[in-house]
């Protein structure tokens, strides 16, 4: 009862927050109302996976068919071999392509030249402005018998073979080409946080006899792990979501072994077979995995570290 | 640290925001198409009334141009030659001739390049549908066309074509063949079809190879497999070619149309077997033989070691920098094309149509490339939103009579052709363009005849594109085979079982298409052909085939 007094009831404290703090609402109304409209409105379509859609019929008037879909899915013979797939190269995605932008922006950190500094962002950043089809024409005309990777293969004394046709080089061209299409991009977030590091810090350190090492350790990192942290769990909330774009312009029939991920596989069903109750289906699936292993890694990191989305 | 956080996702959000205005361009479409649709409804009702209470035009008094009226939409894919120059089948000389020519005003919509099956599937669920949509409402409709008309999305035209389309029912009338490929197994005419007019044009890839270079080891154009085993080999030891054989494997229609394994008289696909039945031909005997033969090349370097990542390009590059010898193709986008291409640092480049090869020294082929005359694509359905169906189906029924059957295949008398003899000859405005275009970009502008929609083409449009004598003997060489009797016919399987059948055959074609390059390769043995056999098996492989057998029977009973 107290508090009531103090606070109000929900109303008027509401209209009092409104009154004060009216242009942040303002300012927020287009983001609520694009999420809204293009993440949640979009969820009503969802349902599809659980009907045997038809476009002409609409998503109301489709029948409904269960879990059909579902088990479609999970009794097909490439179940596993796509679950499979899509952990692996994620997880290799993870563990390399995830440590190599906080590297680049420590390295970066430490240089002083500012010209060689801003030219080294620079180069880095541009792979990420080239175009997907473009990246993958390159990675596929390189790979090739007579391509640049053949080439130096060659030049220090090794055979030449075509690479993109080896289902076991398949995941390393997959996951060194995004680390160099990613990794100046992705460091700049870590450089903002690098360069809010009080300098005191450092000094204090180098006082008390902390060489470059040891300040790296215990002040940089320390620093900035908040971020990493956030980071990784906004990382590992998308681990499923391998984008089938880079997949499908860089496979081929002889490396579906280890190239065929879930959502390639959604996109030859959905897109080029039109079965969009199906691919609607494994793409629930997909994210409802997505969404347990966001849980899980906040949990984990709420307990461990402070740090958590919420 | 959280405030940082929020106004870090906040930021995230707003650039979202920013981008998502950039794809708002697209939304105009389904408009504009409603507004078309509201205001044809004025002027409809009078015409089909006037009609059915028999005070109306018999067909024969009927007469181009018609009287003015709405508008109509007409939704259909741009091909490349013409989105080369124009932005729209509207802005061609062709388009406003056909809209003058018959008096009819035709808003056109176009899906993006390469979309067609998103945008298509797009347009059924908003439901805003054209008056007129060009598709393969045979195969890319999910159910089938009999589960098109089903589902309320297009009309059943056998009343339309009786009351309103003299010309095209004349045509099916002449030809009961093509009859009985545009309907389905209930007996329901569906689309105003793309019809190739004779079966010379059905025959469009096959083996070429470089003939200069057979002259110069003094060879002969092969016909057998060991014969080719020889002419590549000799490619590869005398001319340098590091990749003798080398044709673009990314491209599902030269698989399925693979020479040399017709020559082991089977396909990677269902084909109509000498019994009457369909077999799938990548689960048999012969299947295997022809693997047998791809992989011993493929060992030897006769083959392009990276076949499997083969685009146009690359193979382009390959047969014109003389890396490569043989390939397969078309003969106008591929032969002509290259020859053109190299000759200006090579004269004497020359390539040559070799014919379908057999095992057997001497042997009629049995199995060969060729197309039905109707293959579902191009065509152009009459959708449940269309008010003004008369109109609509007379649009059509044009390019089916006399005067259309010129128009959509040489355009206009006098500019884009002159008749000599009685033979309608394209004028230099096509041939030697004035503009500089290409002259598949100078035809897409006044024709159709040159690529496809919904009229019958005509053969004398071939002969005149055809500008090589290598070119102009291709059909005859290469459709030098009994393939007629083994094409499948345009088979639709029933609404219900056709998406039992795309579930299985998408696993396996996964599958055979994986093995195949294995097989090929030597990374998988060829002693685990029957394993291969026994998983295509486990995965349904008898039970599509009863679904096509039974699809066959409707067929043969039309």
């Amino acid at each position: 009862m107290e508090d009531r007094k103090v606070n109000g009831s929900f109303g008027y404290r509401a209209r009092k927050d409104w009154i004060r703090n009216r242009s942040l609402y303002i300012l927020v109304i287009p983001v609520v109302v694009f999420y809204f409209m293009f993440h949640y409105k979009p969820m009503y379509g969802a349902i599809i996976a659980f009907k045997d859609y038809t476009p002409a019929l609409g998503v109301s008037e489709s029948p409904w068919v269960g879990f059909a879909n579902f088990t479609r899915f999970f009794k097909s013979v490439y179940f596993g071999r796509l679950i499979k797939n899509t952990i692996l190269l994620s997880v290799y995605n993870l563990i390399f392509g995830f440590p190599a932008p906080i590297i680049l922006a420590l390295l970066l950190n430490e240089v002083r030249n500012k010209r060689f500094k801003s030219i080294t962002q620079t180069i880095t950043y541009l792979p990420h402005f080239i175009s997907l089809i473009v990246v993958t024409g390159m990675l596929t005309n390189f790979s090739m018998t007579t391509g640049l990777f053949n080439d130096i293969i060659a030049f220090f004394g090794g055979e030449r073979s075509p690479l993109l046709q080896d289902p076991k080089l398949y995941r390393t061209i997959y996951v060194a080409s995004s680390i160099w299409q990613e990794v100046g991009w992705g460091s700049i977030i870590y450089l903002s946080a690098l360069a809010g590091v009080d300098s005191q810090l450092y000094e204090a350190a180098q006082i008390d006899g902390a060489g470059k090492w040891k300040q790296l350790i215990h002040v940089t990192m320390p620093a900035i792990a908040p971020t990493i942290i956030i980071m990784l769990i906004m990382k590992m909330g998308s681990l499923m979501n391998m984008g089938y774009e880079k997949t499908i312009l860089l496979y081929n029939p002889s490396t579906y072994e280890t190239a065929d991920i879930i959502s390639s596989h959604i996109y030859r069903i959905g897109l080029l077979d039109q079965d969009w109750s199906y691919s609607t289906a494994i793409g629930l699936f997909n994210s409802v995995i997505n969404f347990g292993l966001l849980l899980i890694t906040n949990k984990i990191s709420k307990r461990y570290s402070e740090t958590s989305l919420w | 640290m959280r405030k940082r956080t929020l106004s870090l996702f906040l930021t995230a959000a707003m650039t979202a925001t920013a981008l998502a205005g950039c794809g708002g361009g697209n939304t105009g479409t389904p408009e504009a198409t409603t507004q078309a649709q509201t205001t044809a409804a004025g002027g409809s009702g009078e015409a089909q009334a006037s009609n059915g209470s028999g005070g109306g035009e018999a067909p024969g008094e009927f007469s181009y141009p018609m009287a003015p009226g709405d508008k109509l939409t007409y939704w259909c894919e741009l091909t490349t030659t013409v989105s080369a120059n124009y932005a729209s089948l509207g802005d061609t000389p062709f388009g406003k001739g056909w809209q003058a020519e018959t008096g009819t005003e035709i808003e056109f919509l176009h899906p993006p390049a390469g979309q067609l099956k998103e945008q298509f599937s797009l347009i059924l669920a908003d439901g805003n549908l054209p008056d007129l949509m060009e598709y393969n409402w045979m195969t890319d409709y999910p159910g089938g066309p009999e589960k098109a008309i089903k589902d309320g999305v297009i009309l059943p035209l056998n009343d339309v074509f009786e009351q309103y389309c003299p010309n095209l029912t004349a045509y099916l009338a002449a030809n009961p063949d093509i009859d009985k490929m545009i309907k389905t197994d209930e007996g329901h005419y569906y689309v105003f079809p793309f019809i190739r007019g004779e079966k010379k044009l059905c025959n469009t890839i096959g083996l070429m190879l470089r003939d200069d270079w057979l002259q110069e080891l003094n060879l002969e154009v092969p016909t057998t497999i060991d014969e080719w085993h020889t002419v590549l080999t000799a490619f590869k030891e005398k001319k340098g070619a590091a990749a003798p054989y080398c044709f673009e494997y990314t491209n599902g229609q030269y698989l399925t149309n693979d020479p040399f394994a017709f020559a082991y008289e089977t396909s990677r696909s269902f084909y109509l077997g000498s019994d009457g039945k369909v077999h799938f031909g990548a689960a048999e005997e012969n299947y295997k033989d022809f693997l047998t033969t791809m992989a011993q090349w493929y060992a030897e370097g006769l083959i392009d070691p990276d076949l499997a990542t083969l685009g146009s390009d690359q193979v382009s590059a390959k047969i014109t920098n003389g890396t490569a010898g043989a390939s397969m193709g078309q003969a106008g986008s591929r032969m002509g094309t290259w020859t053109t291409a190299a000759r200006s640092s090579n004269p004497t480049f020359k390539l040559v149509a070799a014919p379908p090869p057999t095992v057997e020294k001497g042997a009629d082929a049995e199995f060969g490339q060729i197309e039905n005359q109707y293959s579902g694509r191009a065509s152009v359905a009459i959708t449940t939103s269309c008010k003004d169906i008369e109109r609509a189906a007379r649009l059509m029924d044009y390019a089916y009579g006399e005067e259309g059957h010129l128009y959509f295949n040489f355009g206009t008398e006098g500019e884009s052709y002159e008749m000599k003899d009685g033979y309608p000859t394209y004028t230099d405005q096509i041939m030697k363009n004035p503009d500089g275009l290409p002259v598949s970009q100078a035809m897409s502008a006044y024709i159709r005849g040159n690529y496809n929609g919904p009229f019958v083409q005509d053969i004398r449009y071939l002969e005149q594109y055809y500008t090589l004598d290598e070119q102009k003997e291709t059909n005859g060489i290469w459709g030098d085979s009994n393939g007629a009797a083994h094409v499948m016919p345009p088979v639709t399987p029933t609404s219900e079982e056709s998406k039992e059948f795309s579930t299985i055959m998408n696993e396996i074609n996964t599958y055979r298409d994986e093995m195949t390059l294995k097989f090929i390769f030597g990374t998988e043995s060829l002693d685990n052909f029957d394993t291969y056999v026994k998983n295509m098996e486990n995965m349904g492989l008898a039970r599509a085939l009863e679904i096509q057998n039974a699809a066959l029977d409707r067929y043969n009973a039309r």
